[in-house]
């Protein structure tokens, strides 16, 4: 897994952002990336997008505050529990909808952690501003590969429909892609933080 | 549709988003999977698709993708699998309503990593609830054929 990451970035100059003109007010952007960052901080999204412990969270699922992922789950290196548990044993690929509470959701894609560089739980505006606008730090994406990846990833569209009465964050997909294009054309600022 | 368990092919009759638990047991009369819970939250009902511990009482039959074992097709009584030789050493199970989940959910680990460590048995083996608390055994269990594996 950390070669194929490594590969990745290795081959990052082919994606590397292009310098660009900003088109936006900077204003602008910061509006929009505060509105990025409501989303990203949502519990949906910081549940998984956690460091190298890989202890993934039940936050906002109404089991209390703070509270670590049941059963003793642990993502591993493998970021797939394969060391233990896979998150398939219980998060099976399925493209059905998600209808029963405190059931294990399902999306049409294999469940599994993001990218210990895109950790955003207990992270700062600030902090996760600096990590999505560098491909180093961002899975290797452009602006617009990030903007494509929020359209038809199984992952973000569940994050904001996730079913069986489960919280998710304000906003569509389609408004976050629309605000993370919208940051990129402001020249992605962000604050000091 | 057709479904293979423990080898051999069924040709199931039953809606696409009847619980594989459900089939296996109602269906095809293979009742060693129990069921707990009924949303993945004990491990009463782990079987194997294609090697991979699933708790059977929430995959879809429309979901499953590969060829289910339960426990009935780990071992037989003449020639057990590995785990359950060793569960019979630790004389693990006492209701025993939960152990073929328990098995299934080791012999699983132990094929996708053949040397666990201690915290890696207690994680696996964390999403497969004992009320009767035979974890102590459960570990000494999942540790003795781990090792038995590996040849020591």
């Amino acid at each position: 897994m950390r070669l194929v990451f490594a590969l990745m970035v290795a081959a990052a100059p082919a994606l590397a952002q292009e310098v660009v003109t900003p088109q936006i007010p900077r204003e602008e952007g910061l509006a929009a990336w505060d509105r990025i960052f409501e989303v990203t901080s949502h519990p949906r999204c910081t549940n998984c997008h956690v460091g190298d412990a890989g202890i993934p969270m039940w936050e906002a699922l109404g089991y209390g505050e703070e509270r670590v992922h049941g059963m003793g789950i642990v993502a591993d290196d493998s970021r797939i529990g394969a060391e233990s548990v896979p998150c398939r044993t219980c998060h099976v690929t399925s493209a059905r909808a998600n209808t029963v509470p405190h059931a294990p959701p399902h999306i049409d894609d294999a469940w599994r952690l993001p990218p210990i560089e895109l950790e955003w739980l207990d992270k700062s505006s600030a902090e996760v501003c600096a990590q999505m606008r560098d491909p180093e730090t961002n899975d290797g994406n452009t602006i617009a590969e990030l903007v494509e990846h929020l359209q038809t990833s199984a992952f973000v569209a569940w994050g904001f429909d996730p079913g069986a009465g489960r919280s998710a964050p304000t906003g569509t997909v389609e408004d976050i892609a629309r605000d993370v294009a919208l940051w990129g054309e402001a020249g992605t600022p962000c604050v000091e933080g | 549709m057709q479904l293979t368990v423990n080898g051999t092919a069924h040709e199931v009759d039953a809606e696409d988003d009847m619980p594989l638990l459900w089939v296996l047991r109602d269906e095809l009369g293979i009742t060693g999977p129990k069921y707990g819970c009924g949303i993945a939250q004990c491990g009463a009902c782990t079987v194997m698709v294609d090697g991979v511990a699933v708790r059977s009482c929430q995959l879809a039959l429309g979901d499953v993708d590969g060829e289910v074992t339960t426990i009935e097709g780990l071992g037989t009584p003449e020639a057990l699998h590995v785990v359950q030789a060793a569960w019979v050493q630790h004389q693990v199970a006492q209701c025993g309503y939960c152990q073929s989940g328990q098995i299934v959910q080791a012999a699983s680990l132990l094929d996708l990593n053949p040397e666990p460590t201690d915290a890696q048995i207690d994680a696996a083996m964390s999403g497969n609830l004992c009320r009767c608390g035979t974890y102590p055994r459960i570990r000494a269990a999942v540790r003795t054929a781990a090792n038995k594996l590996q040849g020591a």
